[in-house]
């Protein structure tokens, strides 16, 4: 596909921004554009409405095991995906 | 999120978020931010992977490497998606006040809310939340009461006549979406057309996509409502009632090395 950088591009990119933030440099918003564009390539979104979620059961903040089960209330869950907590 | 979260568990709706920190980077986290839900640890990306929404664009020696694309389920007790929530751009998300409003009526306590009145219609309208970060969905409801007698248009409208509309200026929005229930088919005395109305009391729900970046601070979300009330003898002209929405915008934390 014409103009759909492949992986080294991406990673040259996100570098890019990535070097620019930790210098508290303004990213160009056209750099800016190419980072989330990069970011969002084959953009996946998981089960569609009507589909099951698959089954997981992993440790929370405190360390105890948690799975949909105990994090659901009568109506449900709402679970985020999050890049990261830590940044 | 952790405002929403009393919204949410009133409705009966639990709340998890799961990245690939390690249980002891989220445990920090939730300290930091008084965060009270629970912070799945998926160190490894297994079920970001399992869910398919492991993002493959990033190279395995950055530190993004292994995050999922950003994607919020609403999953009923056993497990069906009800609703999914995405935006594609991940500095934009979905609000779980936004959901909350959307799905279940309720807004956070103190979220802005203000009454605009004109002739026969009265509209109030609010926020889903009181404060949002850039990037992110804001939901809000708009409910209009007429006085018996009147009413107002929806679409398709021919002319001379103005449909109903919900507007919200430029000013820190970049998208925004309205929901207009269905009017109802109406046949007018005065004129014998058959036009879409509305009548009575309805809600429009919305969504407004904040724009990213924005400075933090308060923030005054503005817009129009435009009508035009008749009641079964008379046409007003079209009208339009402005309004204005306090929200703050909290200023992104940035993530400190160690």
């Amino acid at each position: 596909m014409v103009g759909v950088p492949d992986l080294a591009e991406k990673a040259a990119i996100m570098r890019e921004v990535g070097r620019l933030r930790t210098a508290g440099q303004p990213i160009p918003p056209e750099l800016y554009q190419r980072h989330v564009n990069a970011t969002n390539d084959n953009y996946a979104t998981g089960p569609d409405p009507g589909q099951s979620i698959p089954a997981f059961s992993l440790p929370d903040q405190h360390g105890n095991l948690r799975s949909l089960a105990d994090l659901a209330g009568p109506a449900g869950l709402l679970l985020v995906f999050h890049r990261s907590a830590h940044w | 999120m952790e405002q929403s979260r009393p919204l949410l568990e009133e409705s009966g709706v639990g709340i998890a978020a799961i990245s690939y920190d390690s249980p002891e980077v989220l445990r920090g986290f939730a300290e930091k931010f008084a965060i009270g839900y629970p912070l799945l640890s998926d160190a490894g990306s297994a079920v970001i992977r399992r869910f398919g929404l492991f993002n493959p664009n990033i190279p395995s020696d950055l530190r993004a490497h292994g995050v999922p694309h950003p994607v919020d389920f609403l999953v009923s007790p056993d497990g069906t998606v009800i609703r999914k929530y995405f935006v594609p751009n991940y500095n934009h998300r979905v609000t779980a006040s936004s959901i909350a409003l959307r799905e279940f009526g309720v807004s956070a306590e103190g979220a802005a809310k203000v009454t605009v009145r004109s002739g026969p219609l009265t509209v109030q309208i609010g926020l889903s939340a009181t404060k949002a970060f850039a990037g992110e969905e804001v939901a809000f409801v708009a409910r209009f009461t007429l006085e018996p007698g009147w009413h107002i248009y929806g679409s398709p409208l021919p002319e001379p006549y103005t449909a109903t509309s919900v507007a919200f200026d430029d000013r820190g929005i970049i998208r925004q979406s309205v929901e207009f229930p269905a009017a109802v088919p109406a046949r007018l005395a005065a004129t014998d057309e058959i036009l879409p109305v509305y009548s009575g009391s309805f809600q429009v729900p919305g969504s407004l996509l904040l724009k990213f970046p924005l400075d933090s601070g308060a923030i005054a979300l503005s817009g129009n409502i435009r009508f035009q009330p008749c009641s079964d003898t008379v046409c007003e002209p079209p009208q339009a009632l402005p309004f204005d929405l306090p929200l703050i915008i909290e200023p992104f934390v940035v993530a400190t090395k160690g």
